[in-house]
């Protein structure tokens, strides 16, 4: 009974985070509290608790991390200096007049702004109130404006340089190295952040491109349900032109330039998401948009973006020792490892396992708490580190877009009209999740996609 | 800041009915204003930190590829910068109630029922989490302290006994924010109950 303690452990936490208190403090909370009893009845360690100091201490210094602040901060800056608006409004006046353009440019628009934000609810909310009104405004089928919305505000997850992926990828490369002490490999690989970024490029811009073929199709098989845009001025080839050059250049020119310097090893995810921050400034500055209310702005929200991150982490570090103290790695490693199929069931369980707590985790408390459990494991079984990064994010993606508990939705919910139908929204991401769950599937038999990029660069 | 007083007033005005000492109340509120006030105006000030943040890590990564100049203490300084913004930071992220949560049932709660959670969450979870910290970490932070423990690099910064300290920093400015939320909730809660009653 008290070996499988840690189980209850588990369970407990998710309920209580249920009652829906902040995470990291409920995380932290119960962990001590069962830490506590586990002291006065036995079956635990407390020497696990001896080392949380120093691991605080790590998250302190840990140099990985500084590109959280920095890429928040380019994000905010793109998002409060309005560029991400006249983005939206300049990719409508090109493409709006062809049908599904608006949606396709809703995508194209996600994407990009994506890259810079770390959670599913934020940029969900973001496209929610800039696309979903302008869509059914065109005519628009509710069920697709709302599905296109929802599953393009989880693209942030898989396009770099996301958050997510920045964490993530924090993760998998200490897990890796656990991995290989592990199996007594005493100068390991090492895999980067820069390396998960390499792998997710390609899988992103499947996803990507298959959510705009969705769209076209649609809009192909049904024009009444994607209408092209009434513009109320015609323009001319070359007003197009300097639309384009005007609202879609400059940010595409950023994300690019961020991304090829840390692909290819110019520079490291910090230094670039420092320069890419600089670049948002001078951006908004060319837009006159750059002055001390909008700075103040952006500061107090990455101060808030990055604190709410770093106490997670805190969170998770004390949860991570605790669960430790009971042997709880000890168990899962058992129960992984005795699976029957080896490391292919292994895997399916933890995919599972991941998409389920999706229902209930947002991926930055899933990435602390469960991957540097089960990563090691994993890898020590002989997966490929990257891929793993990659389908892991994919498969949240996919977790938070599934009714009816998935967290885009309710995100939605919360900013969509009231006549927009809930089953309208649940109706509208099923294709979506098709997609994602094709992607999964090509992944996992062609792995290539995801290796083949990271394996050219080195 | 006036949308706050305008809620603390209301709980004062519902509070007169079950509290016989109108002073407590008072004081009550006077608390949750004075941290609100401090933790806002450290949190605001150490904002413009990450300005900062980004405009030196832009010097370092110019110095390093366009001038071949690599400084330890400048690099380390970006540690510094950073920690300053998350631990006096989370503080008022508290305030501003930047913390994640898991809402979809709290954001279906009554106002009472999410007062309740706030309450009992600041009581059991918070506030001992921090105590926690503060005293798992006593012997970790004075050690570093009575030796103004340096970096490990000859050239870095010698204040390492001062990051140590920021994670007390941390866990006090939090427990402070933890009493005026908790005093906010306890208050909410039972004003909601009085006006439930009518």
């Amino acid at each position: 009974m008290a070996e499988f303690l840690p189980i209850l452990f588990f369970l407990v936490i998710c309920l209580v985070l249920m009652a829906g208190y902040p995470v990291a403090f409920s995380l932290a909370g119960v962990s001590l509290l069962f830490a506590s009893l586990g002291t006065m009845l036995g079956g635990f360690d407390s020497a696990y608790l001896g080392l949380i100091p120093n691991r605080i201490y790590g998250i302190l210094i840990n140099q990985n991390l500084y590109a959280v602040p920095l890429f928040v901060f380019m994000g905010s800056m793109l998002e409060k200096s309005r560029i991400a608006d006249d983005l939206l409004k300049n990719m409508a006046l090109v493409f709006g007049r062809m049908p599904g353009g608006l949606g396709i440019s809703v995508i194209v628009v996600g994407m990009l702004l994506a890259a810079s934000t770390g959670i599913v609810g934020a940029t969900v909310v973001t496209m929610g109130i800039l696309s979903l009104p302008t869509m059914l405004k065109a005519g628009y089928k509710p069920s697709l404006a709302a599905g296109t919305v929802c599953a393009t505000g989880t693209l942030g997850q898989i396009i770099p340089p996301s958050i997510c992926l920045v964490l993530l990828g924090e993760v998998i490369s200490n897990s890796y190295q656990q991995s290989q002490l592990n199996s007594g490999v005493f100068a390991p690989d090492f895999v980067s952040i820069g390396d998960l970024f390499a792998g997710a490029i390609i899988p992103g811009l499947i996803l990507v491109s298959a959510y705009a073929g969705y769209v076209f199709i649609y809009a192909r098989l049904r024009a009444e349900d994607a209408p092209p845009l009434e513009q109320e001025v015609a323009l001319t080839k070359f007003g197009m032109a300097i639309a384009l050059v005007k609202g879609l250049m400059p940010p595409v020119f950023l994300m690019v330039a961020v991304l090829g310097s840390i692909l290819f090893g110019i520079a490291t995810p910090t230094e670039a998401a420092s320069v890419g921050a600089l670049g948002a400034m001078l951006l908004a500055a060319a837009k006159r948009a750059l002055n001390l209310r909008v700075m103040h702005e952006v500061a107090i929200e990455t101060t808030k973006v990055t604190s709410m991150v770093y106490l997670i982490l805190v969170g998770a570090t004390i949860f991570s020792s605790v669960f430790r103290g009971f042997g709880g790695d000890l168990l899962i490693e058992e129960l992984l490892n005795g699976l029957p199929g080896g490391v292919i069931s292994a895997t399916l369980i933890v995919m599972l396992l991941i998409f389920l707590l999706g229902f209930i985790l947002d991926f930055i408390e899933i990435t602390f708490m469960v991957v540097p459990l089960v990563g090691p494991i994993l890898l020590g079984m002989g997966l490929d580190p990257i891929w793993l990064g990659v389908m892991i994010a994919i498969n949240l993606q996919t977790s938070f877009l599934t009714p009816p508990f998935g967290f885009s939705l309710f995100y939605l919910r919360s900013v969509a009209p009231i006549k927009l139908k809930t089953s309208d929204i649940y109706r509208g991401v099923v294709p979506f999740i098709v997609i994602q769950i094709s992607l999964m599937l090509l992944l996992t038999f062609q792995p290539k996609f995801v290796t083949w990029l990271p394996s050219l660069l080195h | 800041m006036l949308l706050l007083c305008r809620r603390l007033v209301i709980v004062k005005i519902h509070n007169i009915s079950i509290f016989t000492h109108l002073d407590v109340v008072a004081k009550m509120n006077k608390i949750c204003i004075y941290i609100d006030r401090f933790n806002d105006a450290i949190g605001r000030a150490s904002s413009w930190l990450c300005l900062l943040m980004v405009l030196m890590m832009v010097l370092i990564v110019t110095l390093r590829y366009v001038f071949h100049v690599g400084s330890v203490a400048l690099q380390e300084s970006i540690i510094y910068i950073n920690a300053i913004i998350f631990t006096f930071g989370a503080a008022y992220t508290l305030k501003e109630q930047g913390h994640v949560r898991v809402d979809i049932f709290y954001s279906r709660f009554t106002p009472k029922q999410q007062a309740l959670v706030d309450l009992a969450g600041a009581l059991i979870f918070l506030i001992p989490v921090c105590i926690f910290i503060i005293f798992s970490s006593w012997d970790y932070v004075l050690v570093a302290w009575r030796i103004k423990e340096s970096s490990a690099e000859g050239s870095g910064l010698p204040f390492v006994y001062l990051l140590k300290a920021s994670i007390w920093v941390l866990a006090g400015l939090i427990i402070l924010q933890g009493i005026a939320e908790s005093l906010r909730a306890f208050g909410k809660f039972l004003s909601v109950e009085v006006e439930e009653g009518k």
